[in-house]
């Protein structure tokens, strides 16, 4: 069963992105009224909003927590062209009595020259470094060298993907068999420009990053990609949100260490799912990568998981629009149109 | 009527022209056939044809162009069609006259001004009234029938950067000023101004009337934002405003629609935006094509709004359609999505679209979601792969196998054995948070009843409680942690943890306890655990199969490739736990088996996954229990504690806990003056601090310090 909770999340526009920290205790949502704000979970699980603050000049599309070993460190991007490192800092005590916290801007980056689409924290073992996309089909990946300095970043590496970029995923495996890759998703909606997936892996010998791979099949716009989250897996399992979800598996060719040129990866489609109807905008794994979620235009997030045959299959639609939620407090069950029976049986209800 | 026949017989599509220099501003006769375009080095007419621009007019002359030409402003009449009024750069006001006979069409000239004339201004009914505002601060009438400016305003602030005409008030003129300000004045009165309000912090570049709306005046700023005010009433009121990225340099609105103006900017952004004010952080539309900046919009006809007209720097003029535009609001993602550590789902849907109030939907997934058979069977599948292990690697000589149990007491795993009850356990029993000395007898006690059972048992019932498909259980597993936390029951035993899992196997076929009872029965009675002993009849049964199947004297080495494949299986299934558990356990019996970087791959996924559930005492433990050297460096790292003496503040030499200064133990609990072992908490605010059970409880009664310092206390 699902228990669904609204929260008031009072954004005058849009809100275009929510975000989990890395223990899952926070949530970041950012909207286009240019405003960002920080929820903690309180002690009976409702979401607090502990700080609200003008983060942009323009609609704000992601926002993105960094590992917390860096510190409370959000990141975010927007159509006024930056993107934005922001930090908690341990505020004064009347603050804290408000239960309000303070995010101070830490840097600006404005390299782009169009609308940086997205924004990523690239995973912990590489250090501290920041990728963002823009509308331009630019990936900049941007590095702090000093961990404890936020406020400087050096602009490390520029790849141009040719194409308007507005998505992008890190690959987050730690292993060192793999080498730093990151998938980058297209919205250009000109079908004959091929693939809207390319993913691009780091060259030791080189020291720049190149193209591995592009996924040809997906020619449509891609609103959002994500890998999922590796757990010792020798290959990667990437979602993909276009005008359908879809999962692809890559794996890894054997090659010798010794040469330049980039992995090649043999290419499977998982699954591909066209339920939405629509345009699909959001994908997100879970934690051990057993469940995906997508939402669509549609209005629904549908959950998606596999048996031990690697069939991919929906295991649950959940209304979103909400609206006669909103009125009431307290726990309404929106579990709707359940295909499998199964779920039903379920004897328990947490709040 | 008349009006309306006319636009629609005007076609077109997005087209531009190149001209040989940057524009300036860019101006539109009344019946849309005709844009002059004026720059620094450009003065030309173009004609707007079916296809594109064609050049009809070049109004620079003469061998050497005076500076006359070089124009900041341009301004067509909106009666007269065949006068235009410049603005230069040298505070020249011309007026051009095309119907002149000669090459020079130039008309009029005004030298009034002393700095730039930042815009010119026909009224919109008077034929021969031109106003013009200056750099200088100053303001200008002209009519067009005499050699001098009629009369002079004097804004008393800065330099003007634009003036209008009302539209709909015959006498009223509004001017804005680089210090922030508007004025509003009445050409009858140039002694002082009727009204003036500050509309925005810096330079205010343009300010535009509202077609329709006499009230309505739209501003725009360095400030980035573009307001809109009703001037109808006494107190000019702001009833909209837009943030747009960059400084707005001219605003003009949409004709026949009601909400909407252009703007765009003169740095950094080279797009027009349209906008609805009422959707304030949106762009309506968008036009994209100029590279350098865009310094003149007109829409191309009054009464037709699906046509703008744009000059730039970048030296093109442009010939927008509306449908042409892109749309940010269709390209903007209308929904956030992100999945919690636990199980939770973030949901931000979009409500009504305006009416502003947005909704985030936070879907608890609940641990049930997957059907309980299967969730038994992935139990039922991970108990029978430990029972599978141990039969591959005990003692194959033992006789009494299949009919004693008790044959892994002496069973050739008292390494492993003992590794793994103890170790994992101690994990464990930290991680609730149960140090406790008595707790950890209890512990071994129960620890050895297991013995007699399986000596993996243990850690699988361990591992499957932290993430056996975590999917499932992270949830409660969380859930139980807290209530832990938050109870503090110290009743709270290991064996709940250990045994239920027994539980599961002995009725697999029912639904398995829900985890989150566990800690509502604190005690597992000596009855509960014998039954548990007694319920391993499944194992027995699978080893009295096994026994069948296998020749009692294979050597473990035998099994290695198979529980090889069975660990790359259920890493690739994800289940990286398993994977560790099963390599912690076996150690050196697999080690070699598997490639070192895989091993290490999985286990710092693994720490990882623990880590991000804050298990960091599990976390700890298995990085000591690793066997890769770069997993094992991991905690090794930082390990350096700069102290200060609690009492004196002096650091505190490495020997012990005694401070040489003040002679006194730096570590005594403020609660109950006992020197404390184990885990110390302390405020960093004043230092002092104790045992974390003491000082917990006591910040319960009491947010000062315990230690009577005075000190408001943070722990954080």
């Amino acid at each position: 069963m699902f228990v669904a909770r609204s929260i008031a999340a009072d954004h005058k526009d849009l809100i275009h992105d929510v975000s989990y920290d890395f223990h899952g205790r926070r949530m970041a949502t950012c909207s286009s009224d240019q405003s960002m704000k920080v929820w903690d979970k309180g002690g009976n699980a409702e979401w607090n909003c502990t700080a609200s603050w003008k983060t942009h000049s323009g609609s704000v599309w992601r926002v993105t927590w960094a590992h917390p070993e860096f510190g409370q460190v959000l990141a975010s991007c927007s159509f006024d062209r930056t993107a934005i490192v922001w930090e908690e800092i341990v505020g004064e005590s009347n603050d804290k009595q408000r239960g309000q916290s303070h995010w101070i801007k830490r840097t600006t980056l404005v390299d782009s020259r169009t609308s940086v689409t997205d924004v990523k924290f690239a995973p912990k073992h590489m250090g501290l470094m920041l990728t963002t996309c823009s509308a331009d089909g630019v990936v900049r990946i941007y590095e702090a060298p000093d961990v404890m300095n936020l406020s400087q970043w050096s602009l490390q590496h520029e790849i141009s993907s040719k194409l308007s970029c507005s998505c992008i995923s890190w690959n987050p495996s730690s292993s060192r068999a793999h080498a730093p890759m990151i998938a980058v998703g297209s919205d250009d909606s000109n079908v004959t420009y091929g693939g809207k997936v390319q993913i691009y892996e780091y060259n030791e010998v080189t020291r720049k990053y190149a193209k591995a791979e592009t996924l040809m099949t997906v020619t449509d716009a891609v609103h959002d990609i994500a890998f999922a989250p590796n757990l010792g897996r020798s290959f990667h399992v990437l979602a993909i949100a276009t005008k359908d979800v879809r999962i692809f598996k890559l794996v890894p060719l054997r090659k010798d260490s010794s040469s330049s040129a980039p992995t090649k990866f043999e290419v499977q489609v998982l699954a591909q799912f066209d339920s939405h109807n629509s345009q699909v905008w959001r994908v997100s794994w879970n934690i051990t990568s057993t469940l995906l979620a997508s939402s669509g235009d549609d209005g629904c997030v549908r959950l998606w998981k596999a048996n031990y045959m690697d069939n991919w299959k929906c295991t649950g639609i959940l209304k979103g629009d909400g609206s006669p939620v909103s009125g009431q407090p307290g726990a309404t069950n929106l579990c709707k149109n359940v295909p499998n029976k199964q779920l039903l049986h379920s004897k328990h209800t947490k709040t | 009527m008349e009006k309306m026949s006319r636009v629609s017989t005007i076609g077109g599509r997005t087209v531009f022209c190149h001209l040989d220099a940057p524009a300036n501003a860019i101006s539109v006769c009344r019946d849309a056939t005709q844009v002059v375009v004026a720059g620094r080095n450009i003065f030309k007419i173009y004609g707007l044809e079916e296809d594109g621009f064609v050049e009809r007019l070049n109004l620079r002359v003469g061998r050497k162009p005076s500076l006359n030409f070089s124009c900041a402003d341009v301004m067509w009449h909106q009666m007269e069609e065949n006068l235009l009024a410049t603005a230069a750069t040298n505070g020249a006001v011309v007026t051009w006259n095309l119907a002149r006979p000669c090459r020079n069409k130039q008309e009029q000239l005004f030298t009034e001004h002393k700095r730039t004339v930042n815009k010119v201004c026909f009224h919109p009914t008077e034929v021969n009234m031109l106003l013009s505002g200056s750099q200088d601060g100053f303001m200008k009438c002209f009519d067009l029938r005499k050699k001098e400016s009629v009369s002079t305003f004097s804004g008393q602030s800065e330099s003007v950067r634009d003036v209008q005409f009302s539209i709909k008030d015959y006498f009223t003129f509004a001017a804005s000023f680089e210090n922030g300000n508007v004025q509003l004045w009445d050409i009858r009165r140039p002694d002082r101004y009727e009204r003036m309000f500050t509309a925005h912090t810096g330079p205010v570049f343009c300010c535009d009337w509202h077609p329709e709306d006499r009230g309505w005046l739209a501003t725009g700023g360095r400030d980035k934002m573009v307001k809109v005010w009703d001037m109808s009433t006494n107190c000019v009121k702001e009833i909209y405003c837009v943030q747009t990225i960059a400084s707005v340099a001219r605003v003009k609105w949409r004709p026949e629609r009601r909400y909407h103006l252009a703007t765009c900017s003169m740095m950094v952004d080279h797009n027009i935006y349209v906008w609805d004010v009422r959707r304030p952080f949106i762009p309506f539309a968008t036009f994209e094509e100029h590279k350098d900046v865009t310094t003149g919009i007109v829409w191309r006809h009054q009464h037709d709004p699906y046509y703008l007209l744009s000059g730039s720097k970048d030296s093109t003029l442009y010939q927008h359609m509306f449908k042409d535009a892109s749309r940010p609001i269709d390209r903007a993602n209308p929904e956030g999505l992100c999945f919690g550590l636990f199980g939770d789902l973030a949901f931000a849907a979009k409500e009504s679209l305006m009416s502003g109030e947005l909704v985030i939907e936070l879907q608890k997934t609940n641990n049930h979601k997957q059907p309980d058979f299967l969730k038994d069977e992935s139990q039922f599948q991970e108990s029978t792969t430990w029972t599978m292990l141990r039969i591959m690697f005990s003692e194959p000589a033992n006789p009494s196998l299949s009919s004693n149990h008790n044959l892994n007491k002496s069973g050739n795993l008292p390494l492993v054995n003992s590794f793994s009850m103890k170790e994992m356990s101690t994990a464990l029993n930290e991680r609730n948070k149960e140090n406790r000395q008595d707790n950890l007898h209890s512990l071994e006690t129960n620890l050895n009843n297991n013995d007699e059972n399986e000596e993996t048992e243990g850690s699988e019932g361990q591992a499957e409680y932290l993430f056996g498909d975590a999917e499932l259980d992270d949830d409660d597993l969380y859930s139980m942690e807290h209530d832990n936390q938050a109870a503090e029951e110290p009743e709270y035993l290991l064996p709940q943890e250990a045994f239920p899992l027994r539980h599961e196997i002995m009725d697999h076929p029912s639904a398995p306890e829900p985890v989150q009872e566990k800690p509502e029965s604190p005690h597992v009675s000596g009855s509960e655990a014998e039954s548990t002993c007694l319920t391993s009849m499944e194992s027995f049964s699978l080893i009295s199969v096994s026994q069948l199947l296998f020749s009692p004297h294979l050597p473990p080495k035998f099994f290695c490739p198979i529980v090889k494949k069975m660990l790359c299986y259920y890493a690739k299934q994800g289940d990286v736990q398993m994977a560790v558990s099963v390599l912690i356990v076996l150690g050196k019996r697999i080690r070699k088996e598997i490639d070192e970087l895989t091993q290490e791959h999985w286990y710092m996924s693994y720490i990882d996954l623990l880590q991000r559930f804050e298990l960091w005492n599990v976390s700890n433990e298995v990085i000591k229990l690793s066997t890769c050297g770069a997993i094992m460096c991991l905690n090794q790292a930082s390990t350096t504690l700069h102290i200060n003496c609690s009492n004196c503040k002096r650091p505190m030499s490495n020997k012990g806990w005694i401070c040489d200064r003040c002679h006194q133990c730096a570590s005594v609990c403020a609660v109950c003056h006992h020197v404390v072992k184990g885990l110390f908490v302390w405020c960093q605010g004043c230092s002092h601090g104790g045992h974390l059970e003491h000082v917990m409880e006591w910040l319960k009664q009491s947010k000062h310090c315990p230690a009577g310092c005075g000190h408001l206390c943070e722990y954080t």
